[in-house]
């Protein structure tokens, strides 16, 4: 296939957290506002006059000084952050909206403000509360938070507004990006897409850590590039594969797949698009404050939500979405270190491949997994494993 | 109202349904693994043993006697009235148990053998209450083999202690085994493959072991069980490894090795079946940690056809605004256990329980207080398991419970007035202990005092919510209720923001006045790992002396008790300069030792 226009502009967007886009908006005097949890509504941060940035930790080299504040055996992904935020890599956020979701990912939050990694004068780290499950009275509790622990706190230190007007015009410009990311990662059903999983997956960070109004214009392009970019005469991977699991911002990591002839048609990871790029539906009759949060609590596959439903929610569609974009198999991956995802993965890997018939690859991978040679040999391995099945199946030889 | 006893005696009296056909086929297959074992035993190296250890005997008597020979008058007198202090002698490498019972001078050792007696009786009497299903439940389960040493663990804790110090920690102790008894005969009884009493369980609520009871108070009809507690945490601290092959059955099947031990050997126990099957419904709880939190799954797993309720409580608990969503969980969760027993939440004995629980705080914080001053009386790991067993499971709940309280309370008062030590001979140094601590699997407190003479004042998860709980107002009290829950032990410090545990050590430190601060690293609690930089740092910097001892909890291979003490020998040699109170403690084998 040929080359996508933007791509490699798109690849060198995500090598630095303070990409050109990001300075752009900074110089029209925008705010930039750092997350990194799903349960932060992406869109309370894209207010008129701020925007958000999904942090990672991009070129990670040694990480000896976050693990000396946070020891070797705690979540790769938070001590990175911790490297990268001592390093002045986050300097140029305005503020840092965390969660107390996941301990590590906050204890993250909680060093960036004891070791005072940013000292702009109006610099906020706000944490927020998250429920467990989903009841009427856990949603009221997640609409009291994003409204006393983020909103108030954006209005408060830089005088944004918050009015429920101001979170109607961030949800259409945010419904936009989403609406153009389905349609593009639909494309990934087809027997020969257009697109491959690491090209979807460029795409896709570039919208989480880039300001939406900047980053839109490009998006806009490459669907359109899209719909009339031909594919190769033939398929080019050798099995297609859904991605379930922990936090991955490292598309050198759906490289390291694809090179394996494995092509991700399913992201359903943190970091990735399933959930993460579905329109949010507004109604009239309600403040958008509230739908917007009981729509992240609905789709979000979290494994830190232990209600039997959101349990069995999270099974389920691992299989839809597998079936949908016609999966051969799932890769239930976790972050090393990474207590959710530890114990869902080594429980739902067994369910999903013995109760529900999926062929299942079960791995925990470092931060930085570009470099690993022992995660190529497993994901060789499940290629192979995908092929002979299909052979099996196909009654044989080919 | 009608004055309950406690527990009702007609759980104890609910009708068995033992299934005996099945019963028989086990007993078959346990004679055959009997059998096996038999015939793979190696009789010649089993008999050497024997001699070898009938030989060490014989040596170890003649080197006490011609100990005793050597020795002045006085000195005699002095073995014949406060006992002996070299307790390191007590071990012997290999063995299961220590080589004899301490000697603790005429007096104590009367004292503690009555004690001794006390137990026996109270354990018997209350197996007794149903003898068939809470013996045939060692058919089914290892763990309660280990339960047979519950009285060598007694002895482990209350080692080297004298005059009403020890009293006292028998007081306590006792209580919390006749808790243990009383559940374990409940356990067998209603375990379906044992007991199986239909009557039993349709009042039976489990909750989690995380799980704090008070909520049960509402509901005095029913009987609530802290459903892994026997067979997997309390059971650990008396034997440290019961819990290994719970740890290599979920490994196996695919848990990371890094999570804590304490949810992964919850996991486990269901993966080998060694937990019974039982309850009418089952409270879990994302309390108090992400690991906690993520272990329900394997339970509902294991038995769909319990129903589950989530407690979950806010990990911010120190905002105000958070308050109704916890108490509105609380709501629900009684409305689950309502709908699921068909008890009715009774709010009289709610309050009256509730009251007891209050005094008994009141009496907890006296203790505080005696302890804060030079002459603190009441410390040793009796104590510290006593404050853990009464704040997270009996909650006011026994009314037994509180005449404990009176009597060690009169007791701690008069020792205070008399200015007694609380080790004798024994107090050089005011230690508190902070992170998640392994004192019971490894006997650390005990040891540390009588080694080194560190007598550790408080423990982190000692230091909880101690606000009266209300009692007139019934909204106030489920919101009440809610902050007790969010502050259980270990949760409130490790959740809601590093200050909790951080600058609350410093607090703790000035309050209490200590000199050596017992850090524990639980080499797999990513709360505690990810302040370690920090906590350190702070230490320094404040000029504390913090000893940082590395563990797994209830798993010893990683790190090993004698690993855990070579930390302190070493600190205490190299820093300190210091010279051991008992030098036979300073190096001893345990590995194989309850």
């Amino acid at each position: 296939m040929r080359d996508l226009k933007h791509l490699i502009y798109f690849e060198n967007l995500l090598d630095n957290a303070d990409n050109e886009l990001v300075e752009q908006a900074k110089a029209e005097g925008q705010l930039a506002l750092g997350y990194t949890c799903f349960h932060i509504p992406e869109v309370l941060l894209n207010l008129p006059g701020c925007f958000s940035v999904r942090l990672r930790a991009p070129r990670t080299g040694s990480i000896d000084i976050a693990t000396y504040y946070m020891s070797n055996y705690t979540c790769e992904f938070a001590r990175a952050l911790v490297e990268r935020g001592i390093e002045g890599g986050f300097n140029f956020l305005d503020g840092l909206a965390g969660v107390d979701a996941c301990s590590m990912m906050n204890r993250f939050y909680e060093h960036f403000e004891l070791l005072k990694m940013n000292e702009k004068p109006n610099f906020f780290v706000t944490h927020t509360d998250m429920p467990y499950k989903v009841e009427d009275y856990s949603v009221r509790h997640y609409v009291k938070q994003m409204r006393i622990r983020l909103l108030d706190v954006i209005a408060r230190n830089y005088g944004i507004d918050t009015s429920d007007a101001a979170i109607r015009q961030a949800v259409k410009e945010h419904n936009e990006v989403c609406a153009i990311l389905t349609e593009i990662g639909k494309l990934r059903k087809a027997e020969n897409p257009v697109i491959t999983g690491y090209e979807y997956h460029v795409l896709n960070l570039v919208s989480y850590t880039c300001p939406k109004a900047k980053i839109l214009p490009y998006l806009r392009q490459t669907l359109e590039e899209l719909k009339t970019r031909q594919p190769d005469p033939k398929p080019w991977y050798r099995a297609r594969v859904a991605v379930v699991g922990s936090e991955i911002d490292d598309p050198s990591l759906t490289k390291m797949l694809e090179d394996c002839g494995a092509m991700v048609v399913v992201d359903r990871y943190c970091y990735g698009s399933t959930p993460g790029r579905e329109v949010i539906e507004l109604n009239d009759d309600e403040p958008a404050l509230d739908q917007i949060c009981r729509h992240y609590m609905q789709v979000s596959e979290c494994a830190r939500y232990i209600s039997d439903e959101k349990v069995q929610q999270r099974r389920d569609t691992a299989d839809r979405l597998a079936r949908e974009y016609n999966a051969d198999g799932i890769i239930y991956e976790q972050m090393k270190f990474c207590d959710f995802w530890g114990f869902e993965r080594a429980l739902v890997s067994h369910i999903m491949s013995t109760e529900v018939g999926w062929p299942v690859l079960s791995i925990d991978r470092p931060y930085n997994a570009r470099s690993s040679g022992q995660l190529r040999t497993r994901f060789q391995a499940f290629v192979e494993s995908l092929e002979i099945k299909r052979i099996q199946k196909n009654g044989g030889n080919k | 109202m009608a004055k309950l006893k406690y527990p009702n005696p007609a759980f104890f009296r609910a009708k068995n349904k033992m299934d005996w056909k099945a019963q028989g086929e086990n007993l078959k297959e346990i004679g055959g693994i009997v059998g096996q074992m038999l015939k793979e035993t190696d009789w010649k190296a089993a008999f050497q043993k024997t001699v070898d250890n009938l030989k060490a005997d014989g040596k170890r008597v003649a080197e006490e006697y011609a100990a005793v020979k050597a020795m002045t008058k006085d000195q005699r007198l002095d073995l014949l009235k406060n006992g002996e202090k070299h307790l390191g002698k007590l071990y012997r490498s290999g063995a299961m148990a220590t080589v004899r019972r301490e000697w603790r001078g005429v007096k104590d050792t009367g004292v503690d053998f009555a004690e001794w007696l006390k137990m026996w009786g109270m354990l018997l009497g209350t197996f007794s209450k149903d003898l068939v299903p809470a013996l045939n439940a060692t058919l089914w389960y290892r763990w309660m083999i280990s339960y047979m040493c519950c009285v060598g663990f007694m002895d482990k804790n209350t080692m080297g202690q004298r005059g009403t110090a020890l009293k006292m920690s028998h007081l306590m102790i006792y209580d919390i085994f006749r808790y243990v008894a009383e559940n374990l005969v409940f356990l067998a009884k209603c375990d379906k493959k044992n007991g199986n009493s239909e009557e039993l369980n349709k009042k039976v609520v489990l909750f989690d072991e995380m799980t704090m009871g008070q909520i049960m108070a509402g509901f005095p009809d029913l009987l609530g069980i802290p459903y892994q507690l026997m067979p997997v945490f309390l059971v650990s601290e008396i034997d440290q490894l019961t819990c290994v092959p719970y740890i290599d059955a979920v490994e196996s099947f695919g848990l990371p090795a890094d999570t804590c031990p304490v949810p992964s050997s919850e996991c486990g126990a269901l993966v080998i079946d060694a937990l019974p099957h039982m309850g009418s419904c089952f409270i879990s709880s994302s309390m108090p940690c992400d690991g906690s939190t993520m272990a329900s799954s394997y339970m509902s797993r294991r038995f769909p056809d319990l129903p589950v309720f989530h407690l979950t409580f806010p990990v911010r608990y120190e905002y105000e605004e958070t308050v109704e969503d916890a108490a509105e969980d609380i709501k629900a969760c009684i409305r689950f256990v309502e709908e699921k027993t068909g008890a009715k939440w009774n709010w009289d004995h709610y309050f009256a329980t509730m009251k007891r629980f209050n005094q008994e705080t009141a009496y907890e914080l006296e203790k505080w207080e005696v302890n804060k001053t030079d002459h603190p009386q009441i410390i040793g790991p009796c104590y510290e398991l006593f404050r853990k067993w009464n704040y997270e499971m009996d909650g006011g709940a026994d009314p037994r419970t509180i005449k404990t309280f009176e009597k060690v309370n009169k007791l701690m008062l008069q020792a205070y007035e008399r200015r007694e030590e609380a080790w004798v001979g024994k107090m050089r140094y005011r230690g508190i202990v902070w992170s998640c601590p392994a004192h019971y699997y490894a006997n650390f407190s005990n040891w540390l005092a009588n080694c080194w003479g560190i007598d550790i004042l408080v423990e982190m998860e000692s230091l909880n919510f101690t606000k009266p709980m209300e009692t007139e107002d019934k909204e106030k009290a489920l919101q009440d209720l809610a902050r007790l829950y969010e502050r259980m032990v270990m949760r409130r410090h490790t959740n809601g923001g590093y200050h909790n545990v951080v600058d609350e050590l410093w607090r703790q430190v000035e309050a209490w006045r200590a000199e050596i601060i017992i850090m524990y690293q639980n080499v797999a609690c990513k709360n505690m790992a990810t302040l370690q930089g920090i906590l350190d740092e702070q230490a320094r910097e404040k000029n504390y002396h913090m000893i940082w001892i590395e563990h797994d909890l209830m798993d010893p291979r990683t790190v090993s008790r004698k690993t855990m003490r070579d930390k302190v020998n070493e600190y205490m040699r190299t820093v300190m300069k210091a010279e051991p109170v008992d030098p036979t403690l300073c190096d001893f084998d345990d590995e194989a030792c309850m």
